[in-house]
C-alpha cells in the first residue's frame, strides 16, 4: 500500500485511525460549508437589489411576498430619484403543493423582463455552464439551474414541459449552491402565461373584464440604484413616493434572512463543533495512544542519551508526518464519500457537501496543530517516567 | 571510576508495605575493572544497575563518576552522561522493533552529536566483528536471540563508553552465543580499559570477572 510506504514503520493503524476521524470532520465540515454557502448566496442576492412587490398577501412573490405589481407602479418607481433600473419579474412555485412547506429549497419558475438588464449588483448576469442565457424575445426557451437540470437530466437542447407547455432548454447555469440552482428561468411573457394557467382566480379576474393587461401581471420587480446612492435610502424613498407596494429594505431583508436561517446557522456551529470535537479527540487520542504504545522505545532512547528536547523533536517530526498522512487520507476518504453520496442525491437535485479549499486547508492545519499538541503532551508525560520504568512498562 | 555511597531504593507495590530493595548500598569500581554482581532473583541487581546508569533515581545516597556527583546533576546533563559514558546491555536486548539492526546500532550515536555517516561506518564494522554483518538490514523480529544480543552489544559499545552496565546479557542465550558476549565484554575491559559491571547469576561468568560481589539484603558483600 502507498500509505504504508509513506508513514513511519509501525504507524499504519495510527494513520488509519486518524484518517477515520478526519474523514468525519471533513464530511461534517463539508455539510456546514454547503449550508453556509446557501445562506451567504441568499444574503448576497438580497443586498444586491431592492425587491419590490405589489401590496397584498399573495404568495410566490419571491423575497417580498405580496400581490400584483402593475405596470403603472413600475413606471412610478422608475421616476423615484436614485433608481437606475426596474426589472419586472414573475416568480412562481413550480409545484404549489409543496412550495408552502419547503420555502428554502423549492423549485421556482422565474420570469424576467429581458428587455431590462439585470439590476442586481451582485448578479449582473447568472453564470451559464452550458449553452446560453435567455435573450430578449425568447418565449419558449428556458434556462435551468444546476440542481434543476441534474434532477431531470437536462442539458442544452432538452425539452421541458412546464404546466403542459413545452420549452426548450437553451442553457444550464453554473452551480451557485443557492436559490438559482433550483430555478427554471423563462422570459416574463412565458411566465405570465404559466401564471394564468396555474391560477384559476386570476383567469376569472381577466374573464370578468377587469382593467388589467398582461403587462400588469408581475409578482415583483428588482430595482437597481444609481452609483453612490445608499440602497436602503432609495428603498425608503420608493416607499414614501409610491403607494401600494411592498418594499424590502435590503439591509432589513438581509437581517430577516439571517434571522430566518438562524436555525441553519446554529446547525453549522453545532456541526462544526461536533466535527472539531470528534476530529480532535480521535486525532489526539490516536497519536497519544500510539506514542504510549512505544513507551519502551522512548525509555531505550533515553538510556542511549536522548534529552527531553531531542525526544520532543523526534516525536514531533514523526507525529507531523503521521498526522499529515492521516489527515490526507481522511480528506481523501471524505472526498470519496462525498463523491459517492453526491452521485446518489444529485439525481434528486441536491448537493449535500461542499469541500471548499478553506475547509480542506483548515483540516490539514487542524491535523498538524493537533498532532503537534498531542505529541508534545504525550512527550511531556513520557518524559516524567524514569527511563527504567518506561522500559519496564513497555516490555 | 564509579562510586556509590548509601544508595537506598524503595518500591511501592500498591499492595502491602513498600519493598526496600537497596538499603544504604556502597560500591566502588575502578576504571577498567570487570565486576560481576550476583544474587537471587528480586535481590535488586537490576535496580542497582538502573541507579548506576542514571535510568532511575535513588531515594537517598549518591553516585559519582570520577569526581562528578552524577546523581545530582540536571536531567539534560544526566542524558548526556548516559549517552557518552554509559553503555547498557539488557537481558531482553531491547532493540527498537521499527529499526533495522544497523539503525539500532547507529542510534547510539544520534543523541551524542556524532557524525551520522561515521556512526554508520563504525556500526557496520562492529556488526562485522560480531559476525552479524549479513543481518544489517534485518529488523529485530527477523533475528535470532543470539543475533539480537550481538546487535545490542554493538549498540552499547558504539560510542566507546568508559562504563558498560550489562544486566543478565546472556540470560536468554545458549552457551555458544553467551560465550561470545562474555568474551567481548572481557576484551573491552582488558584492551580498552572499559569498566564493566555485569549482573548475572550464571557462575560461568564469574571466572572472567576481576571481582565478584553478591547483593544480599540490599547490600553488596563478598560471596
Amino acid at each position: 500500500m502507498v500509505i504504508a510506504r509513506l508513514v513511519p514503520r509501525g504507524y499504519l493503524f495510527t494513520v488509519l485511525g486518524i484518517a477515520v476521524g478526519m474523514a468525519g470532520l471533513v464530511a461534517l465540515g463539508g455539510m456546514a460549508e454547503r449550508i453556509t454557502r446557501f445562506i451567504e448566496g441568499g444574503d448576497r442576492f438580497v443586498l444586491g437589489q431592492i425587491s419590490v412587490a405589489g401590496q397584498g398577501l399573495g404568495m410566490g412573490a419571491g423575497f417580498t411576498g405580496g400581490g400584483l405589481l402593475p405596470r403603472g407602479k413600475l413606471q412610478e418607481i422608475l421616476t423615484v430619484p436614485g433608481v437606475a433600473a426596474v426589472q419586472a419579474q414573475v416568480m412562481l412555485p413550480l409545484n404549489p403543493v409543496t412550495s408552502q412547506f419547503l420555502t428554502l429549497t423549492q423549485e421556482l419558475i422565474l420570469g424576467l423582463d429581458l428587455s431590462v438588464p439585470m439590476p442586481n449588483r451582485h448578479y449582473r448576469e447568472l453564470p451559464v455552464r452550458a449553452g446560453r442565457f435567455l435573450r430578449s424575445g425568447d418565449r419558449r426557451e428556458v434556462v435551468v439551474g444546476a440542481d434543476f437540470a441534474a434532477a431531470r437530466g437536462l442539458g442544452p437542447g432538452s425539452r421541458l414541459a412546464l404546466d403542459g407547455r413545452d420549452f426548450v432548454v437553451v442553457g444550464v447555469l453554473e452551480r451557485t449552491l443557492t436559490a438559482p440552482d433550483r430555478f427554471a428561468i423563462v422570459g416574463i411573457e412565458a411566465a405570465r402565461d404559466l401564471w394564468l394557467a396555474k391560477d384559476p382566480l386570476l383567469r376569472q379576474v381577466f374573464g370578468a373584464g377587469a382593467s388589467l393587461s398582461l403587462q400588469d401581471l408581475n409578482t415583483g420587480a428588482a430595482v437597481g440604484w444609481v452609483d453612490g446612492e445608499d440602497p436602503d435610502a432609495v428603498a425608503r424613498r420608493i416607499a414614501q413616493r409610491v403607494a401600494g407596494v411592498n418594499i424590502a429594505i435590503p439591509s432589513e431583508v438581509s437581517r430577516l434572512l439571517r434571522n430566518s436561517t438562524a436555525f441553519f446557522s446554529a446547525l453549522i456551529v453545532g456541526i462544526g463543533t461536533l466535527g472539531l470535537l470528534i476530529g480532535a479527540l480521535s486525532l489526539a487520542n490516536t497519536v497519544t495512544a500510539a506514542l504510549f504504545e512505544r513507551i519502551r522505545d522512548f525509555g531505550i532512547k533515553r538510556a542511549l542519551g536522548a534529552t527531553d528536547l531531542q525526544l520532543l523533536a523526534e516525536v514531533l517530526r514523526e507525529s507531523l508526518v503521521v498526522s499529515l498522512a492521516g489527515g490526507g487520507a481522511g480528506i481523501a476518504l471524505a472526498l470519496a464519500l462525498g463523491w459517492g453520496i453526491h452521485g446518489w442525491v444529485a439525481r434528486q437535485g441536491q448537493q449535500l457537501f461542499l469541500f471548499s479549499p478553506r475547509l480542506l486547508a483548515g483540516a490539514v492545519v487542524f491535523s498538524l496543530v493537533l498532532g503537534a499538541l498531542a505529541a508534545a503532551h504525550a512527550t511531556f508525560r513520557i518524559a516524567r517516567v524514569p527511563p527504567a520504568e518506561a522500559i519496564r512498562r513497555g516490555s | 571510576m564509579i562510586r556509590a555511597i548509601g544508595l537506598t531504593k524503595t518500591f511501592s507495590t500498591g499492595v502491602g508495605a513498600p519493598v526496600v530493595v537497596l538499603k544504604g548500598l556502597d560500591l566502588e569500581v575502578k576504571a577498567g575493572e570487570y565486576l560481576a554482581v550476583t544474587g537471587p532473583s528480586g535481590s535488586g541487581k537490576s535496580t542497582l544497575l538502573n541507579l548506576l546508569g542514571l535510568l532511575d533515581g535513588a531515594d537517598s545516597g549518591g553516585i559519582w563518576f570520577g569526581e562528578e556527583r552524577v546523581s545530582s546533576v540536571g536531567r539534560r546533563r544526566q542524558a548526556l552522561i548516559r549517552g557518552s559514558q554509559v553503555g547498557f546491555i539488557f537481558q531482553a536486548f531491547h532493540l527498537i522493533a521499527s529499526l533495522t539492526a544497523l539503525e539500532n546500532v547507529a542510534l547510539a550515536a544520534r543523541y551524542v552529536g556524532g557524525d551520522r555517516a561515521d556512526a554508520k561506518r563504525r556500526a557496520q564494522a562492529l556488526l562485522a566483528r560480531l559476525g552479524v554483518a549479513h543481518r544489517t538490514r534485518h529488523y529485530p523480529a527477523q533475528l535470532s536471540g543470539g543475533e539480537q544480543q550481538r546487535v545490542a552489544f554493538c549498540r552499547a559499545v558504539l560510542n566507546d563508553p568508559p562504563l558498560i552496565l550489562a544486566d543478565e546479557p546472556t540470560g536468554n542465550l545458549d552457551e555458544d552465543h553467551a560465550r561470545v558476549i562474555r568474551e567481548e565484554l572481557r576484551a573491552r575491559a582488558r584492551e580498552r580499559g572499559t569498566t564493566v559491571l555485569l549482573v548475572t547469576h550464571h557462575p560461568e561468568a564469574f571466572g572472567e570477572a576481576d571481582r565478584v560481589l553478591a547483593l544480599v539484603d540490599g547490600r553488596l558483600a563478598e560471596p
